[in-house]
């Protein structure tokens, strides 16, 4: 086990941000910890980290209880902040050099650590720029090229990819891909769903400092009694259409609003062909029609009752 | 490790452009605006001998030492000070009430002055006085404690007198007066090392900034993060005072007699101090960092003006009715180093406040250290 979180709760004065949390990151796997914003995410990756202090509970990190002064510990892990953490004074060179020389003295291995770690978060062009002069995506990736850089084998992020675009996203994504297949653990939180499903091997999603459910994305999924979203583009559904609609053996749910149809199967169940065969029977027409499999968001709604993102 | 951290502390003070400003740009600029002032006051007007009273009483005709002092300021010549008329005191009031005189003398048998208001003439006559009572008093101690040295110590009194008379009234800018707004201004540039302690703790702080939760992160110890970074702070400091105590010589023509390592010695414990009060700030403080360089700005010139800053007399009073206070003041024990090496041929009481100071450093140092140790942190 590289990271063991057991019963931790923490305070904030009287707001309960941890409660009785729970955590278990085995060796090799990328970690995903998803919740709404304040759900308490970076509150539990600070703890883990030992910079805050916490109310109860046990951490260990490496199979060692984690503290402040845990250099051993401290040496292997690789941190990015939720918010940008560099100095202003230093330029991204200067940064991720003065970062990765704290982990590591030896002068000409660090030199191939930074350079590769620009090479990593695609900074080349921009080694002598200081950070007030970076954009919003680029300042974004110079604070994880300092996190990186010394090759930890734990690797955590908190919510890396906020505010940066698309492309870059993915290149962080595929960036951090290939950090695990070198072998580094890693840990990550977000709120975009679409990141967790993408990235994560197992997910924790977390609400109000809980864990509410756990597990691969498949088997979180599997837990919830929805399955496929079907949504249509109807024009003339009369509503007794709709309720033998609704009566359909495959459907959980539908709706019908300003000519749009949107039907929920039971879970396991496969209703786009029955829908297909419903429409042509009572000649209804349609116009586009598209089918999703449930969602993490259709997880954390079904749960928590609200949705992951407003 | 260590050439690491204390050569990167070292550009992040440096490229700091804020922390350049008031620690070294800031200062500079007071130097010259002081300089533009005392310039005016000498060049603008011939010195004109100030109009003064003395109380004739019994204890004025039976102090003969000062009957002949004033005497002797009060002579037409090169050296005269003052025009001085002899009146009882009732009309000595009068004539202060009409503005006549700038002030008067009484002796009870101390010798004191009183004034309607402060300005030039003011801190003349004052400074004047409390130099005679200064070399009035060694000369006693000196007899007292060994009085076989007395004459000696008579012919020194007369000397600190002549040279005191003789340096005052041609410039009619008071060297006295100038220079010690010159020792306090220097006292505000270390002071202001502050700023450098102040970034040094902000940048090791997780809850004080994002970069120093990165720095805790790393397996590093607090202690070697901190002293490090004090180093580079102290070095960066002392090249400061170096290039004002260089601006103030070379450029301004500022006379800091010929004791430059010592002088060099004192700036570098005041600005040791300077750096550990900012260290210490940061650190008790849990504020914004607005709030703490307002804190120390203010704490700098409040210490800087006890120590006479805005009015040389101030840190007269100050030795007189807190004498605690003017020991443990950084401003004060350090233009009252600077001061001892001006006029002191001694080195005790500037040694004294070497000592002190240091002092003081190693102690809010601690204090800083006991508190930034606490390694984990209730909210980043
Ligand atoms: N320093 C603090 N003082 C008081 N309350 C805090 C502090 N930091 C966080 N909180 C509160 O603790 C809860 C958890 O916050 P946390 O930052 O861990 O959430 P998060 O999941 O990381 O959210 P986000 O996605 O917005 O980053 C929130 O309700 C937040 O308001
Ligand atoms: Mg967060």
């Amino acid at each position: 086990m590289i990271v063991k979180v057991n019963n931790l709760v923490k305070r904030y004065n009287e707001l309960l941000a941890l409660d009785h949390f729970n955590l278990e990151v085995k060796k090799g796997e990328i970690f995903g910890l998803l919740g709404p914003n304040g759900s308490g995410k970076s509150t539990s990756i600070n703890c883990i980290l030992s910079l805050l202090k916490y109310d109860k509970g046990e951490i260990q990190v490496f199979g060692k209880p984690m503290s402040p002064d845990a250099y051993d510990i401290k040496k292997d892990i690789g941190v990015v902040m939720q918010e940008v953490a560099v100095f202003e004074e230093l330029t991204v060179y200067e940064n991720i050099n003065y970062f990765c020389g704290l982990y590591i003295e030896d002068k000409d291995r660090r030199k191939a650590l930074v350079e590769e770690a620009i090479e990593f978060v695609a900074l080349k062009d921009f080694r002598k720029f200081y950070p007030k002069k970076l954009s919003g995506g680029l300042l974004r990736r110079l604070n994880i090229a300092c996190g990186i850089a010394h090759k930890p084998k734990l690797i955590i992020l908190d919510e890396p990819t906020v505010a940066v675009d698309p492309q870059s996203r993915n290149n962080i994504l595929t960036g951090i891909k290939k950090l695990n297949e070198q072998g580094a653990t890693v840990i990550y939180t977000t709120h975009y769903m679409e990141e967790a499903e993408q990235l994560c091997d197992r997910i924790a999603i977390i609400d109000k400092g809980k864990t509410v459910a756990l597990g691969t994305k498949e088997e979180l999924k599997g837990m919830i009694k929805i399955g496929e979203k079907i949504t249509v583009e109807v024009f003339n559904l009369v509503p007794e259409a709709l309720e033998e609609l609704r009566k359909l053996p495959t459907v959980d749910k539908a709706e019908y609003r300003e000519n749009i149809l949107v039907v929920r199967s039971k879970k396991g169940k496969d209703s786009l062909v029955k829908i297909l065969e419903f429409m042509n029977s009572h000649d209804i027409k349609f116009g586009k029609m598209y089918s999703e499999l449930p969602t993490l968001n259709d997880v954390f709604l079904e749960i928590t009752g609200k949705e992951l993102r407003d | 490790m260590f050439g690491h951290i204390f050569f990167t502390r070292i550009k992040c003070l440096v490229r700091d452009k804020q922390l350049i400003f008031w620690s070294l740009i800031f200062p500079i600029i007071l130097a010259t605006l002081f300089k533009l002032t005392f310039a005016n006051i000498s060049n603008g007007e011939v010195f004109k001998p100030i109009d003064i009273a003395v109380v004739s009483n019994q204890f004025y005709e039976n102090d003969h030492g000062f009957r002949e002092t004033m005497k002797h300021v009060s002579e037409d010549g090169h050296g005269k000070l003052f025009n001085m008329v002899k009146a009882d005191e009732v009309k000595a009031d009068e004539l202060l009430k009409n503005n006549k005189i700038s002030g008067y003398i009484y002796l009870n048998p101390e010798v004191n002055l009183v004034v309607k208001s402060s300005g030039l003439n003011q801190s003349i006559i004052k400074t004047f006085l409390d130099n005679y009572k200064e070399s009035k008093n060694n000369i006693l101690s000196i007899t007292k404690a060994n009085p076989s040295a007395g004459i000696e110590g008579i012919l020194k009194d007369l000397h600190v007198n002549r040279e005191y008379t003789y340096e005052v009234a041609p410039s009619g800018g008071a060297p006295n007066t100038s220079l010690s707004y010159f020792y306090s201004l220097i006292a505000l540039a270390c002071l202001y090392g502050g700023f450098l302690g102040l970034k040094e703790i902000t940048d090791i702080q997780a809850d004080l900034s994002k970069r120093a939760a990165r720095v805790n992160m790393a397996p590093v110890h607090k202690m070697k993060m901190f002293a490090y970074g004090i180093l580079a702070a102290l070095l960066i400091q002392f090249a400061e005072i170096l290039i004002l105590l260089g601006y103030l010589s070379f450029v301004l023509r500022v006379d800091f007699g010929n004791q430059l390592p010592y002088i060099l010695l004192l700036s570098f414990v005041g600005g040791a101090a300077g750096i550990s009060i900012g260290t210490m700030i940061s650190a008790c403080i849990r504020k914004g960092e607005g709030i703490k360089i307002g804190i120390l700005i203010t704490v700098s010139l409040i210490s800087c003006s006890l120590a006479g800053m805005y009015y040389a007399g101030t840190k007269y009073i100050i030795e007189k009715k807190a004498p605690f206070l003017a020991y443990i003041n950084p401003a004060t024990l350090i233009t009252d180093g600077l001061y001892t090496l001006y006029y002191y041929n001694t080195y005790e009481r500037y040694f004294l406040n070497v000592a002190i100071l240091t002092v003081l450093s190693i102690i809010f140092c601690l204090i800083t250290y006991l508190i930034i140790r606490r390694q984990k942190y209730a909210s980043l």
